[in-house]
């Protein structure tokens, strides 16, 4: 077949080249904020529930008249869970679609990697990032991370375990920013005596882990602790068992969803594993788990899609709080509506949208928990759960609330 | 929008120095390269380890980035000058995950998984803030020029006809004297030279870079560029590597339009319609968008 090029086909193309920009940029009456979800890749099991929390959120919201009198336009991007794709997803949303936040990013290095583009185009960032160095890296105060850094998980980890009389460990983790930081955050509470031998790293995507499981359970340790995700954890697990140790067995709750407990199937037993949790008796949890369709089964879900809903409703409060789409009044008002005390509790954006427009103050209290931020914009608290697999299912060991 | 075609367009610099390069490598002399990612990363830490660590100037570290790819690169096709076609394509591969996993463990060097901030960037003090992606795009467009003229130069001389040669039958070209060898090493060399100098653009240009940028997909999209603009033309290739990018990211603005799907199934979607769209332009061009001109003797 023969392609060739008319006239009257390139004076087409342009114009609607010309006119596109107009469709796709939010129009005046509208808000425009970008969701970028990790939907594939490493995040892919948690990424849509953040997506459609971020929906329903701004749906919810549109229903009831919007903000500041503007409908709220989203756009949704996928990460892939890769820095390079979200770099590029990101000037999309920065240029094209001129939005004034983007929420959702999960991965450190996406985090870390849109940032540059975030801050000098003055855009909002809300994460659930670990990293250490997302606060230093935010030079303008606009980046909110709804997830503990990673030191913290470590730590409590480490506190749960040794409250069960564990006292030797052996350790090894994915070699990320994540999980390298959370083991520093364990290493920092057992202390190195408790180590048996120098914790080590491996790589993502190995097609096997003999040799480096045969060197971690090689001084028969009585614990090993392996900060990873599902992926790679499920992979290192089967060669932990069958190489027959006996040990018990500690990773982040990330690890051990359904993936693994379908791969592995009976022998997922007595696998301990902890993580920030939403605070599962809090009303806003409560109202997260019908709207998003969920039964009350006392154990924790949707620990990402919960952050996601907060993520929404706690940027979009702030945006009526500041009365304008000033970038950086925004980011301030995002302080006034999550934090400090004397003030209103509420649990959904109705209610805190309700509020503001009658004149009160009021501190949003999440379905992922609390969302009080520090002064670099990193949560305060979260509750941590220790579990155990036991018959395939989660049964929680011990739980510490924020 | 406009602020968002300047990007693309730079994106699309990066893209069309890597294809040149592998073009020279592949399309031309038959070299089967996989490590495109690695070499593109190599040139990346190269340029960003020494602005951040070292402190040299970005004006002298492009250049060292671009010589450390070179070097690296001979050395690669020195090391492998026995291998072709499938052999060398495994070892390159190697070479490519090699230097991506070195980037990721030597972490007290190259920061690691935490990746790494780079402030440095060329003629920064001179551009304001505002008008620094635009001149950021034609900086690369400079190097763009430069690379295709340095490419078509080979291509059009002599040693182009020996690169072929070798292309269609190294053995026949050896024995008819020409030296197989040292024009492989020699062009691999100059292949990943600007694959460093892309790799160094696009550092100064993200400011932060991270082992994870640099997976093999990366690799992916430059092939998908040589063979759809049309292995051996450079001309071609310039086109194909625009429309990798209008592929890849053209694809992002149907989730804008269409409310039935959801996001997650919309990003499934979008990378099935990347790949059809690729078997359609294909089969529609079988050998690429702009193909090889065959070259015919035309006695005076």
């Amino acid at each position: 077949m023969k392609l060739s090029f008319t006239r009257r086909g390139l004076l087409a193309g342009s114009t609607a080249a010309l006119v596109t920009p107009s469709i796709l940029r939010a129009q005046p009456a509208e808000i425009a904020i970008g969701s970028l979800t990790p939907n594939t890749g490493g995040g892919g099991p948690f990424g849509p529930n953040i997506t459609a929390s971020h929906k329903r959120v701004v749906d919810a919201v549109n229903a009831s008249g919007g903000v500041l009198d503007q409908q709220i336009r989203l756009f949704q991007e996928n990460s892939e869970t890769n820095p390079e794709t979200a770099v590029r997803a990101a000037d999309k949303l920065i240029n094209v679609n001129q939005v004034l936040g983007i929420i959702g990013t999960w991965s450190s290095s996406v985090t870390l990697g849109i940032m540059p583009k975030c801050q000098s185009a003055n855009v909002i960032q809300m994460c659930t990032s670990s990293s250490a160095d997302i606060p230093v890296a935010d030079k303008k105060g606009l980046v909110f991370n709804f997830q503990p850094l990673s030191p913290i998980w470590g730590r409590a980890i480490a506190n749960l375990a040794k409250g069960r009389g564990i006292e030797k460990y052996a350790m090894m983790a994915l070699n990320n920013d994540f999980t390298r930081s959370m083991m520093d955050g364990f290493i920092e509470v057992v202390g190195k005596d408790a180590l048996v031998q120098e914790p080590f790293y491996y790589n993502a995507g190995q097609s096997s882990y003999r040799s480096e499981v045969t060197q971690l359970i090689s001084q028969n340790p009585e614990a090993v602790f392996i900060p990873s995700y599902v992926a790679d954890f499920t992979a290192v697990y089967k060669e932990i068992f069958r190489q027959g140790y006996e040990g018990t067995v500690i990773t982040t709750s990330l690890s051990t969803g359904n993936q693994f407990k379908d791969a592995v199937g009976a022998a997922a037993d007595g696998v301990i594993h902890g993580f920030p949790v939403p605070a599962i008796n809090s009303p806003a949890y409560k109202e997260y788990l019908g709207e998003a369709g969920l039964e009350d089964t006392g154990s924790v879900q949707h620990p990402f899609g919960t952050a996601g809903r907060d993520q929404m409703s706690t940027l979009l409060l702030a945006i009526e709080k500041a009365g304008s789409t000033d970038r950086a009044a925004i980011a301030k008002a995002v302080w006034d509506v999550t934090t400090g005390e004397g003030k209103e509790t509420v649990y959904n954006v109705a209610d805190g949208l309700a509020a503001l427009r009658a004149g009160k103050e009021i501190n949003y209290s999440g379905a992922s928990g609390s969302t009080e931020f520090d002064e670099e914009g990193m949560v305060l608290g979260r509750d941590f759960q220790l579990s155990e697999i036991k018959d395939g299912k989660d049964v929680v060991l011990e739980r510490l609330e924020f | 929008m406009s602020a968002y075609l300047i990007s693309m367009g730079t994106y699309i610099g990066f893209f069309m120095i890597l294809a040149l390069a592998l073009n020279l490598q592949w399309g031309i002399t038959g070299m089967v390269n996989f490590g495109v990612a690695g070499f593109y990363a190599l040139g990346a830490y190269a340029s960003g380890l020494l602005t951040t660590k070292l402190g040299v100037p970005v004006g002298l570290a492009i250049p060292a980035a671009c010589l450390v790819g070179m070097l690296v690169g001979g050395c690669v096709a020195l090391l492998s000058m026995r291998l072709r076609e499938d052999f060398l394509a495994i070892v390159t591969l190697g070479v490519g995950e090699v230097i991506r996993l070195i980037v990721l463990n030597e972490d007290r060097i190259t920061e690691g998984p935490r990746g790494l901030r780079i402030e440095a960037q060329p003629f920064r003090d001179f551009v304001s803030a505002e008008n620094y992606p635009l001149f950021y795009l034609f900086f690369v467009a400079v190097f763009v020029c430069l690379t295709f003229f340095v490419c078509e130069r080979i291509r059009k001389s002599p040693m182009g006809r020996t690169l072929r040669a070798i292309r269609e039958d190294d053995v026949v070209a050896g024995v008819l004297g020409k030296n197989v060898l040292r024009h492989r090493i020699q062009i691999f060399a100059v292949g990943t030279f600007f694959m460093g100098l892309a790799g160094a653009l696009y550092a100064h240009y993200t400011q932060n870079i991270s082992p994870e940028v640099f997976l093999p997909m990366v690799a992916m999209f430059i092939w998908m560029s040589v063979i759809v603009g049309g292995a051996g033309n450079n001309r071609g290739i310039l086109i194909g590597a625009g429309a990798v990018m209008v592929f890849l990211e053209g694809t992002r603005f149907i989730g804008d339009f269409v409310d039935i799907l959801d996001a997650e199934k919309m990003s499934a979607l979008r990378i099935i319609m990347i790949g059809l769209l690729l078997i359609v332009t294909l089969r529609i061009r079988p050998r690429g968008l702009l193909p090889e001109t065959k070259f015919q003797f035309k006695p005076n």
